[in-house]
């Protein structure tokens, strides 16, 4: 479907066996990349963000994301786990962190390395960005690479909003790959894994918007590890070996709505939710929201502990990180646990590789290269909008009218296909089957 | 391409569809992100213009390869004195209006900052005509 350069690369995928072609992926997409064709979805890449709405949405469990073979740390001598603290939020807590870090060990890990580590670089890192710019009023946080994507097809005005600093787990896969080094580890023996909560992390990792190359060997989605670690934690296994772990408490609650921006500087807003999300950024694209300083956005309601390869209600599992993160504080006053003073210094070598030169805006809205071209198909796709009844059907497998004028005025699909206009034509009904599949009968031949 | 829009007293909740509908179109035509930030800002500060002290009105946008030309037609009380609203600061916002966030006395300012050419004819007790031009090319 989609003609063209292709820039954007997604994890996700439809599996046709499993889809009804039954549109709620296609109604629930905020950038309308879902089509109905041969009675399937398919997601244009362009248009797709990795928001993770349409898996949210398939009540078949057709839409997947595709990950790393679990088999694949079995070629490194250092595997390295590297976990966000959504996944220690998965779990009840009656399961001590430790316990549950033991059974990834037993699982072929060698170390453990929570992400959050990293809290104090980044926010560096932004804060430098942000000096830097002493031009941008309000700037948008790079935490959630949806919303990234987001800005770059819907909203690209706004790319130079966005902090150009990469992704958390690409500074913590290089803080601990340098640490086993500097311990002796030789670089190729060592893979980092990350544990996923969503597919735009994957995205980020495999086909970034900086364009520069990855630290992490391989991603593995959040709940196959649950379940794997599940399994172990009712085993009750009592010989299981503790793991160090020497998180700060107030790191263990970034990834969460609101996690962030109290860390910065101005009048920070915390938005989450993708309806939330596109209000505020529609808004402030027109200027009528003033904002000045650091807003956060993260596309899932609650945070990270919202993402589409989470296993718990978001809502419990933002309440046990708060509960954990009270633990910690508590263990570190009373100084039973041992927390090392960390090191938090940046590297020159860091603070160039977390660097993004550029966000290209990627608009999805723009007709045509040509303005005059594009100025003759916007005065037909008001037309055909017009034409259009308005009632978004999506039989013509499009999610909504607007949408298929889109497509007629693209030359993607024709006038017919809407049955409205014309519902006995042959043209239309061929158009239909060929939209819909088998499931549509050929009454005229039963007669 | 023309649109036309209505603008009703007081209704603050439901501004900025104006701008947001003639936005999406400047999108499709590939318009400079900076001049389509600089029509919708101009666009919504004039339709709260309207809301905030007229009686009511019609906002009307010609699109054409060149230029992007918007009216913003109210009945209202008129502008007594044109320089003075010019002036950053100054407004006779309504203190209700004040509270919504709205009569800081930037709108007219901010609208001559985004535009290339702003027309303002009015006449006290009949109505304010506010005429704006974004140059495309």
């Amino acid at each position: 479907m989609p003609t063209g350069e292709i820039y954007f690369k997604h994890s996700l995928r439809v599996n046709g066996y499993l889809c009804k072609g039954c549109t709620a992926c296609m109604r629930a997409c905020p950038t309308a990349a879902i089509r109905i064709r041969g009675g399937k979805a398919v997601i244009s890449e362009n248009k797709c963000v990795d928001c993770g709405e349409c898996i949210k949405a398939c009540p078949h469990k057709a839409i997947y994301i595709k990950q790393d073979d679990f088999g694949l740390i079995e070629n490194y001598r250092y595997r390295v786990c590297l976990v966000p603290t959504t996944f220690i939020g998965q779990f009840d807590t009656k399961y001590k962190t430790k316990a549950i870090y033991s059974c990834l060990i037993k699982l072929g890990f060698t170390h453990i390395y929570e992400v959050e580590h990293e809290v104090a670089r980044m926010k560096e890192l932004y804060n430098m960005y942000m000096e830097d710019h002493p031009e941008i009023r309000t700037f948008i946080s790079p935490y959630c690479p949806a919303v990234t994507r987001l800005i770059q097809v819907r909203f690209p005005s706004l790319v130079d909003n966005v902090i150009h600093v990469r992704a958390p787990l690409e500074l913590a896969s290089r803080v601990i790959t340098k640490k086993l080094i500097d311990e002796g580890a030789r670089p190729e023996s060592i893979g980092v894994f990350y544990v996923t909560p969503c597919a735009a992390k994957i995205a980020a990792v495999k086909y970034p918007v900086s364009g520069k190359d990855t630290c992490v060997a391989g991603v593995i989605n959040m709940d196959f590890l649950y379940n794997k670690v599940m399994l172990m934690l009712h085993d009750s296994d009592k010989n299981a070996q503790p793991i160090n772990h020497t998180l700060n408490s107030s790191d263990v609650l970034w990834s969460l709505a609101g996690g962030e921006a109290p860390h910065f500087k101005g009048a920070h807003y915390a938005v989450d939710g993708l309806q939330n999300v596109l209000n505020f950024l529609e808004r402030l694209e027109d200027e009528a929201i003033d904002a000045p300083g650091l807003v956060e956005m993260r596309i899932c309601d609650q945070g990270c502990v919202g993402g589409v390869l989470t296993t718990q209600d978001r809502f419990v599992a933002r309440k046990r990180l708060e509960y954990r993160a009270r633990l910690f504080e508590r263990l570190e006053r009373s100084k039973i646990r041992e927390t090392p003073p960390e090191d938090h210094t940046l590297t020159e070598q860091w603070i160039k590789d977390m660097e993004i030169s550029e966000i290209k805006p990627r608009s999805i809205y723009k007709l045509n290269d040509n303005y005059a071209e594009a100025f003759r198909m916007a005065e037909r796709l008001k037309k055909i909008e017009k034409a259009l009844p308005g009632v978004n059907c999506s039989a013509c497998g499009a999610p909504s009218c607007a949408a298929l004028a889109e497509d007629i005025v693209r030359g993607e699909a024709k006038m017919d296909t809407c049955i409205f206009i014309n519902p006995h034509s042959p043209a239309s009904s061929d158009a239909i089957k060929s939209i819909w599949g088998e499931r549509i009968k050929d009454t005229d031949k039963d007669q | 391409m023309h649109y036309t829009f209505k603008i009703e007293r007081g209704n603050f909740t439901d501004a900025g569809q104006a701008s947001s509908s003639v936005k999406r179109t400047l999108k499709q035509l590939g318009v400079d992100p900076v001049n389509i930030k600089r029509t919708v800002v101009a666009l919504f500060e004039a339709e709260i213009n309207a809301v905030a002290h007229a009686y009511g009105g019609t906002i009307d946008v010609d699109i054409d390869s060149e230029k992007i030309v918007m009216v913003v037609a109210d009945e209202g009380p008129g502008i007594p004195n044109i320089e003075l609203a010019m002036q950053e600061g100054w407004s006779t916002a309504s203190a209700k209006v004040r509270e919504m966030g709205y009569g800081a006395g930037m709108g007219l300012p901010n609208i001559k900052k985004n535009t290339d050419e702003l027309k303002i004819d009015t006449k006290v007790g009949v109505g304010t005509t506010v005429t704006m031009t974004v140059n495309l090319a």
